[in-house]
């Protein structure tokens, strides 16, 4: 049986993965994906306390978190279109013309 | 029982006008006209109302909604930021030929999901209330298509919104984790219970949390979305997000770091100190460099709260109620600026960098005397507004014992003062070089919003007795 700690690295450890994704990846759908990462790693963590403290809360939190990730993806890609439509590219580097 | 829905009338209200709307698009005949905008308005209406009903009743809906007097003046704000986008957006509507029940209901429902974050007292409600409000909100900067800046400006706003959101959750899950619970007051409880033996997960929530709110208020270092989805976004959109969601995000964060997070003061407190420090410093000297006038006042708002967080970290008395004080007063006084941006704005040009206010007061005698009194409101001068807002807020540092944190935010106000003034010189003293730029006329809706706007500057600046003791009545709910 796993135990609360070995759970929580696992989490924590996709959660750098997303976190790491958005930064390093140079494509926006990628860039989404790695987001989705970080918003699983958390329904982990959410899962895993639940579990440990013996509450059924910790799972319920979960389905407001799919919700919300997948209302998320939605209008992600919706913007994400949008721009290919204008520039024919998924490269962030290539929106540039706001500049600071 | 039906009672247990009193609480969040307010926000079925504008939820409601907000469907209507929707539907109301959905049912058009092609061509047919509708007045979709005086929907929104009745909605509003009818949340001020409700929440005037509610005032000093407490109610709440379900444990994790409470409609206290703090929730209810935030409340207030977010009808008056939504009664004068919708009028100010009126000729950007009109003109870009934008979806309008579309555009109304997103404005509707983000006001919706703003009130319910100004109310929430359980950290999921906070999330969901966050997610309702940008979701809209990241739609509406990018609501005119054809533009790719538009579009640009809404992919970068989404990305670190929806970066920030998987912290703020991920704050969320150690909290619960920590606490067993995500309701503030039990959160509260537990935290005071262990406040003599923190443990480090505590502080990884704190901190995680931290990050997430710092984004939503545009805090450095999270700051960097702010100028490009300001600059990007249609200019009535821009007067609304930077005052509605502003202010609904600092409700939150007063709410779960005043009060469920107090005993670990010490702790957050030096964090807050050196972000507010930056955030106002940073917003104000790099501010002065824009030449982009909605970009130069995306700085000036990140500054702005920066005077907010120093009213946070100075946490008296006078700081809570001069946190509300200045919501309402920067609320107005920005949405009037946007506004006159927004009807300076036309199709074929955005006239948004600062030389095209060059002769404003030569051809437009009106616009140039409201957006006058709006920046000096912004630079602090007496007896705008402004003035008011920011003593009240330097004070509670003084009192607070946060010396030189009040230094440094007088100081940059001080400098601010400078590109207020620089777009006054412009208007005033500059004749327009190129060839005039034709201004399109002001709609009768939208020049009384500004004229109502610049009447509240005043009154606010010249009576804030009655207001302030109002906001100082309401912060006492909370705690």
């Amino acid at each position: 049986m796993p135990t609360l700690n070995q759970y929580l690295v696992l989490s924590a450890t996709l959660f750098a993965i997303g976190t790491a994704g958005v930064f390093i990846r140079r494509n926006l759908i990628t860039i989404l994906l790695s987001i989705e990462i970080m918003l699983n790693a958390v329904n982990l963590t959410f899962v895993a306390f639940g579990r440990a403290l013996g509450a059924v809360d910790g799972q319920i939190l979960v389905f407001f978190v799919i919700t919300v990730a997948a209302a998320e993806a939605a209008v992600g890609l919706a913007i994400v279109i949008g721009l290919f439509r204008h520039s024919e590219s998924l490269n962030p580097d290539s929106f540039a013309s706001l500049k600071w | 029982m039906l009672s247990s829905f009193n609480a969040i009338v307010p926000m079925a209200c504008v939820t409601a006008a907000g469907i209507a709307a929707m539907t109301a698009e959905a049912f058009r005949e092609p061509g047919e006209e509708m007045p979709i905008g005086p929907l929104g308005v009745i909605g509003l209406v009818g949340a001020a109302v409700a929440s005037g009903l509610l005032w000093n009743a407490k109610a709440t809906s379900f444990d994790v909604v409470v409609a206290d007097n703090f929730g209810l003046f935030v409340t207030w704000v977010l009808i008056i930021v939504g009664l004068l986008s919708l009028a100010i957006s009126a000729p950007t509507v009109e003109r870009e030929r934008l979806p309008r029940g579309e555009y109304y209901a997103l404005m509707l429902f983000a006001v919706a999901g703003m009130m319910l974050m100004a109310t929430a007292s359980d950290l999921l409600v906070i999330f969901l209330a966050l997610e309702v409000l940008s979701l809209a909100v990241y739609v509406l900067t990018g609501i005119r298509r054809d533009l790719p800046a538009a579009t640009e400006a809404a992919f970068k706003y989404f990305l670190l919104g929806a970066f920030s959101s998987a912290f703020f959750l991920y704050g969320i899950a150690f909290t619960y984790g920590v606490t067993g619970s995500t309701r503030l007051d039990r959160i509260g409880r537990v935290i005071a219970a262990q406040a003599m033996a923190p443990t480090p997960v505590q502080f990884l929530a704190l901190g995680l949390l931290l990050v997430g709110f710092a984004f939503k208020v545009s805090a450095v270092p999270f700051h960097m979305w702010t100028p490009d989805a300001y600059q990007g976004a249609p200019p009535a959109v821009t007067g609304f997000m930077s005052t509605g969601v502003k202010a609904a995000a600092f409700a939150a964060f007063v709410r779960v770091f005043l009060a469920a997070f107090e005993p670990l003061r010490s702790d957050w407190a030096p964090v807050i100190w050196v972000v507010a420090a930056a955030t106002m410093i940073l917003g104000t000297v790099v501010g002065v460099a824009q030449s982009n006038i909605k970009r130069m006042l995306a700085y000036s708002s990140i500054a702005h709260g920066g005077y907010l967080l120093l009213a946070l970290v100075s946490a008296n008395d006078v700081a809570k109620g001069a946190v509300l004080f200045y919501l309402l007063t920067y609320a107005i006084t920005n949405l009037g600026a946007f506004g006159i941006i927004a009807m300076l704005d036309n199709a074929d040009r955005p006239n948004d960098r600062v030389s095209d206010y060059a002769g404003l007061w030569s051809d437009h005698p009106t616009l140039a005397a409201l957006m006058t009194i709006f920046l000096l409101s912004l630079g602090g001068f007496p007896p705008m507004a402004g003035f008011i807002a920011k003593w009240y807020v330097f004070s509670a540092a003084m009192k607070a014992g946060y010396y030189w944190l009040a230094i440094v935010g007088v100081l940059t106000s001080v400098i601010s003062v400078f590109f207020y003034l620089r777009i006054i010189v412009m208007m005033y003293m500059t004749a327009s070089s190129e060839m005039p730029v034709r201004f399109p006329e002001v709609p009768r809706i939208a020049g009384a919003a500004l004229v109502v706007s610049a009447i509240l500057v005043f009154y606010l600046g010249i009576l804030p007795a009655r207001v302030l003791a109002w906001a100082a009545a309401s912060i006492s709910t909370i705690f």
